[in-house]
């Protein structure tokens, strides 16, 4: 439930937030629109649009909390993706050790 | 955490070397303290001649007969001492069961492996039953001290040993080469009442950070995100019928799944202990009520 509200001075495990490249990717081939992982999320990820295509977009990928991905167990049509975690474990390694 | 003592659970087959059914009950017990080195073999032959430590060990001990055939030699071993075996394989019960009739030969074959190894795997399943009702019954828990902090109306606790955090507000407890995971204080707080739990599943392979199961309150839906890696060989089935155990003990009764540890000296890297958590979720209390209270237009605080 971490809300990172100035994501530029967040850090996750003393990473800077905005070095960790964690956020949900929409397939928009899949996306229905039907805004649940909108609702669904607390920090305001998301946002809706008013552009016909892409009705929702990743606004705020810095609040996404590292590792949750929660809001896509929301989505029906299984549209949205993560990065792999494996790698961006190593990548936080990596960078906690410079 | 204090696990009770473990009960011991004997094998005892039939040692019928003239018949392929007692080679193939031989070869049943094999498999299965290979698969389990908590189960103890016993040699019907060395019973039979009145071994003092077979005796004492039947006396408390649960035990597993393997009948070859009819005769039923080990468990006529077991009724002569007036004692009642936990459970009773019979060989050509199995082999109708699973559709697989053995050959005669003397010699191990295939098909009388195969045979073997299929009743070794449902034995196996048994026992693994058995222990996961157990754990999740007996478990005792020692006596904890905590960090602890109240904002507001919440109040939040922080165990200060034995526990790493990830900054998923996730814990593990190693225990030797087993683990405890559950969720911290702070989450339970924040999710508020829980409702529901979707535990995964037992045997599953997880890795650290790997989505470990779900719950729902009456406000989210919130995930475990386990801070380490291994084979799950436990879950708090409780939760099921109690998810508040999450909420009313979140460090002990309230645990959600163990595994058996792949690499923990490499999962620490990416873990808090108590105190550097409580540092680390103070923060973010207070992060979280500057937040409300600009929104609500108060002044920070």
């Amino acid at each position: 439930m971490s809300n990172s509200y100035e994501a530029d001075k967040e850090t996750f495990m003393g990473v800077p937030r905005n070095k960790i490249p964690w956020w949900p990717t929409i397939d928009y081939d899949k996306c229905n629109f039907c805004m649940e992982c909108d609702k669904f999320c607390p920090h305001k990820v998301y946002e809706k649009t008013d552009d016909d295509v892409r009705k929702l977009i990743i606004k705020n990928p810095y609040n996404c909390v590292v590792f949750c991905r929660a809001c896509a167990k929301t989505c029906a049509p299984d549209a949205l993706t993560f990065p792999d975690k494996k790698e961006i474990s190593q990548l936080i390694k990596k960078l906690r050790s410079e | 955490m204090k696990k009770l003592t473990k009960e011991i659970i004997c094998i005892l087959p039939c040692n019928g070397l003239d018949k392929s059914l007692g080679v193939i009950a031989r070869e049943v017990s094999l498999k299965v303290i290979e698969k389990n080195s908590d189960v103890q073999l016993i040699c019907p032959v060395l019973l039979n001649n009145g071994d003092e430590k077979y005796e004492t060990l039947i006396q408390t001990a649960k035990i597993i007969i393997i009948n070859g055939c009819m005769t039923r030699c080990p468990t006529k071993l077991i009724e002569e001492r007036k004692l009642k075996p936990f459970k009773q394989i019979m060989i050509p019960d199995m082999s109708k069961k699973y559709k697989v009739k053995p050959t005669k030969d003397l010699i191990l074959n295939e098909e009388n492996i195969k045979l073997a190894e299929l009743i070794a795997n449902e034995i196996i399943t048994d026992l693994n039953k058995i222990n996961q009702e157990k754990e999740n019954n007996i478990r005792e828990f020692q006596e904890q001290e905590f960090f602890d902090i109240t904002v507001d109306k919440y109040y939040f606790t922080v165990p200060k040993e034995g526990y790493f955090f990830n900054e998923n507000d996730c814990w593990i407890k190693p225990e030797g080469n087993t683990a405890l995971l559950g969720i911290t204080d702070y989450l339970q707080n924040a999710a508020s009442d829980i409702l529901f739990v979707d535990l995964p599943e037992l045997g599953d392979e997880i890795e650290q950070f790997d989505d470990t199961g779900s719950f729902e309150s009456s406000k989210t839906v919130l995930q475990l995100i386990s801070p380490g890696s291994g084979r799950i060989i436990a879950i708090n089935k409780r939760l099921e019928q109690n998810p508040e155990l999450m909420n009313q003990d979140p460090y002990r009764k309230g645990w959600f799944v163990e595994i058996e540890l792949d690499n923990f000296e490499e999962d620490k890297e990416l873990l808090m202990n108590g105190s550097e958590y409580f540092d680390y979720m103070k923060n973010k209390i207070m992060k979280e009520k500057n937040h409300l209270a600009k929104i609500n237009g108060e002044r920070d605080v």
